[in-house]
């Protein structure tokens, strides 16, 4: 039996294709039926043009596009050994953007798109405040996450799309005022944590490392440890249980795991390829070609990217004990991505203390982009979801060409009977639709991102 | 119009900005908003509703709210696998008031800016022309990339309580888009007397000179209802790129054009020559305390 299932609340949506046998999945599909063209816009553009274009790729992670484009254009200076001066100041301010978005981002994906439809698995009224709209839980995480995001628009203006980073620099100029007040808005999300998710101290929180530290939880966290395990997310959604982080940033590590092994990454392993998609010159929809998303594979081999990956190479005690006994689940995926909220709000804390206003906010680079015959260059971010990657093609300050590795790219793109993508293999065995959709979604699934 | 108007958010090509945008209204306006408007469906926010039910249904919309520009074919881009524009014709024949949110509903936006699929544009655009006559109002369009909350709550706000609401030549609403985005921006003592930052990442200095602001061109709210309840781009030092008009996304969108050191583009409204002759005036003058930096931390 087959079975074709359009899911929402994703940014986008996508179709999901299954096949059934005795009730279990035996092949699954996710199709992104939708394409923009952005690679195909920023061609020709002039290079800056790419600080305001590529942040519009997504509205809700439109901040790490632009820190992937300002690396992008950085290294490209560098790659025509053409020397670019960044300061501290503007390096912390621009973590400091992309931590506040992925807040926003995995406190409104917890309440607004995974929890509906957790609690959903249980009839029961004690859940009716997840309901969207209009449940007290609901509205309270959309008030935390316009409260923090606040604390973006001190140094961005506004959020979304604002394209406050540039080559050599950002744009602001915070004042301690302006300091003092991101501050007060990481507090306000601190106490959310504590009150809401939680249910435990910060401090109590950043010390758990051991298994048994899931029995203190009594927050909404603790909501999803009891549904999972009376549901057996905790054994549902198991992938490859491989794991990529492209880069070192917000105290992030680089480097890949393998069946436990751990090493460092090449970015010139990094193969995208289109096997299973479509065209967009021939717009060829036929044959094996079935989604818009392609995929992409490190050293020949799916990995999976995002929190769980971050977590687990960077060696987050409390994370690291939750695989050890329930492996690459939905249930580790989204404990992972939960969990690190509480790091990002301690990270944030860390990086206003840090920030030095005496120093500038912007160098300007030596010689314009224009002034550059020809370069090439990528530049990486970890993205809410996971690892982005931009590779840019400047002809004398022009996009010659412009190509964009989501990290939604890496969990969702297609794979093949023998060898699945990433969530394709964890939606592969799941007993039911229900089931099915939530491993999906649990990958934090963006598809506006999927295939830009 | 009822009691608690039904409002249907619908979404064709975006990057959901508009959508994220709501969500960071002021959350007690938020509030107001879910508990005073019927939320019917939203692809991302709602779990009890499906589009393709409710065009099916008898149901009537009082606002019809669209987000993202309008392909008219589905080589590209397809909703639920029907073409976007055949739903978008029939929730209007549903609907009394027909929003669109953001620049690229309300005229294609960035997206029209994709070559290879033909003929993307706005809701305006989209409709089908025998039912153009039917309808009950005209088309209003948010510009702006992303469109402000307020905006939206406004908009929404005043027709439920006033039952009308005036629309510039754009179709904008005027009270919110009569005014230029350099209204209100505090780097405008900086514009009278025509002083340039010395580089990007400064709190002094206009960025009309050099980094290309768009604010004495461009008409907005923005540093009028300031954004995120908090700031404005050009409060903190980035030019507006002026996507509230139809002519975005430009070319050379941070640096100002200029012929022989003049701005190409001057404030609109504004003769080339009155622009000249002021601005010969104001640099006659040096204003130490325009020069100066704005702060001194020195020996404090």
């Amino acid at each position: 039996m087959k079975t074709v299932d359009i899911v929402e609340r994703i940014e986008g949506e996508a179709h999901l294709k299954l096949e059934w046998r005795n009730n279990i999945v035996k092949d699954a599909r996710i199709e992104f039926l939708n394409f923009r063209g952005f690679e195909y816009i920023l061609e020709g553009k002039p290079a800056l043009d790419a600080l305001v274009l590529t942040p519009r790729i997504c509205g809700i992670c439109g901040q790490a596009h632009l820190l992937a484009t300002v690396n992008a254009l950085e290294n490209a200076y560098r790659n025509a050994n053409i020397d670019i001066e960044v300061p501290q100041k503007a390096k912390l301010i621009r973590e400091l953007g992309l931590a506040i978005e992925t807040l926003d981002s995995h406190i409104k994906w917890f309440y607004l798109f995974i929890m509906p439809d957790i609690t959903a698995l249980k009839d029961n009224k004690i859940y009716k405040d997840y309901e969207p709209i209009k449940g007290k839980k609901w509205l309270g995480a959309t008030k935390i996450a316009s409260d923090i995001m606040r604390a973006l628009a001190i140094i961005g203006g506004q959020w979304p799309h604002t394209s406050y980073m540039l080559p050599g620099g950002v744009m602001c100029d915070p004042t301690l005022i302006d300091l003092a007040t991101m501050e007060n808005y990481i507090d306000q999300g601190i106490g959310f944590f504590e009150q809401n998710i939680s249910g435990v101290s910060m401090n109590e929180y950043l010390q758990f490392n051991s298994i048994d530290d899931l029995n203190k939880l009594s927050g909404d966290l603790n909501d999803f440890k009891n549904l999972s395990f009376e549901f057996g997310l905790n054994n549902s959604g198991k992938s490859y249980d491989r794991f990529f982080v492209i880069t070192d940033i917000l105290g992030f590590k680089s480097g890949r795991i393998k069946q436990i092994n751990a090493g460092k990454i090449t970015h010139s392993k990094i193969k995208e390829t289109t096997e299973f998609s479509f065209d967009a010159t021939t717009k060829k929809h036929s044959g094996k070609k079935y989604s818009w998303a392609k995929t992409v594979n490190y050293d020949e081999m799916f990995f999976e990217t995002g929190p769980m990956a971050r977590a687990l190479v960077g060696g987050r005690k409390f994370i690291k004990a939750i695989h050890k006994e329930h492996d690459d689940s939905v249930f580790t995926r989204v404990m992972s991505r939960v969990d690190e909220i509480a790091y990002l709000l301690n990270r944030c804390k860390k990086i206003i203390k840090s920030i030095d206003i005496s120093e500038p906010s912007f160098i300007q680079p030596k010689v314009k982009l224009k002034d550059i015959p020809y370069s090439k260059a990528i530049g990486t971010v970890e993205a809410a979801r996971g690892s982005l990657m931009h590779e840019v093609e400047v002809e004398k300050g022009k996009i010659k060409s412009y190509n964009i590795i989501t990290p939604t790219v890496w969990n969702l793109g297609p794979g093949s009977k023998i060898k699945p993508g990433t969530a394709q293999k964890a939606i592969i065995g799941s007993r039911s639709l229900k089931e099915a959709t939530i491993i999906l979604r649990s990958f934090d699934v963006c598809s506006v991102c999927t295939t830009h | 119009m009822r009691n608690k108007p039904k409002v249907l958010w619908f979404q064709a090509i975006t990057c959901n900005g508009n959508t994220h945008s709501l969500l960071c209204a002021n959350p007690s306006r938020l509030e107001l908003f879910l508990n005073s408007f019927d939320l019917i469906y939203h692809p991302s926010l709602t779990t009890h509703t499906n589009l393709l039910d409710i065009i099916d249904s008898e149901e009537k919309i009082d606002f019809l709210l669209v987000e993202g520009a309008i392909p008219d074919n589905s080589d590209f881009f397809s909703i639920s696998n029907k073409p976007v524009k055949e739903l978008l014709n029939k929730l209007v024949l549903k609907s009394t008031y027909i929003v669109a949110v953001g620049s690229c509903a309300s005229y294609g936006g960035v997206h029209a800016k994709f070559e290879l699929n033909k003929n993307i544009t706005g809701v305006q655009n989209s409709l089908d022309t025998k039912l153009q006559p039917k309808l009950k109002h005209k088309v209003i369009n948010l510009t702006g990339c992303p469109v402000h909350p307020e905006w939206i709550l406004q908009t929404l706000f005043i027709i439920k309580s006033q039952g009308k609401i005036h629309l510039d030549e754009e179709q904008r609403p005027i009270e919110l888009y009569s005014t230029m985005t350099h209204h209100g921006c505090l780097r405008n003592e900086y514009f009278e007397w025509k002083i340039e930052p010395d580089s990007f990442g400064t709190k002094e200095g206009c960025l009309f000179y050099s980094q290309g602001c768009r604010g004495p061109m461009t008409k907005s709210s923005c540093n009028k209802i300031l954004w995120n309840g908090v700031n404005s781009k050009t409060r903190v030092g980035m030019p507006c790129i002026g996507c509230t008009e139809t002519d975005f996304p430009r070319l050379n969108m941070l640096e100002t054009t200029k012929h022989i050191g003049i701005p190409a583009e001057v404030p609109l409204g504004v003769s080339k020559r009155a622009y000249l002759s002021l601005t010969g005036v104001a640099k006659t003058f040096k204003i130490n305390r325009l020069q100066d930096k704005l702060i001194d931390y020195k020996d404090r």
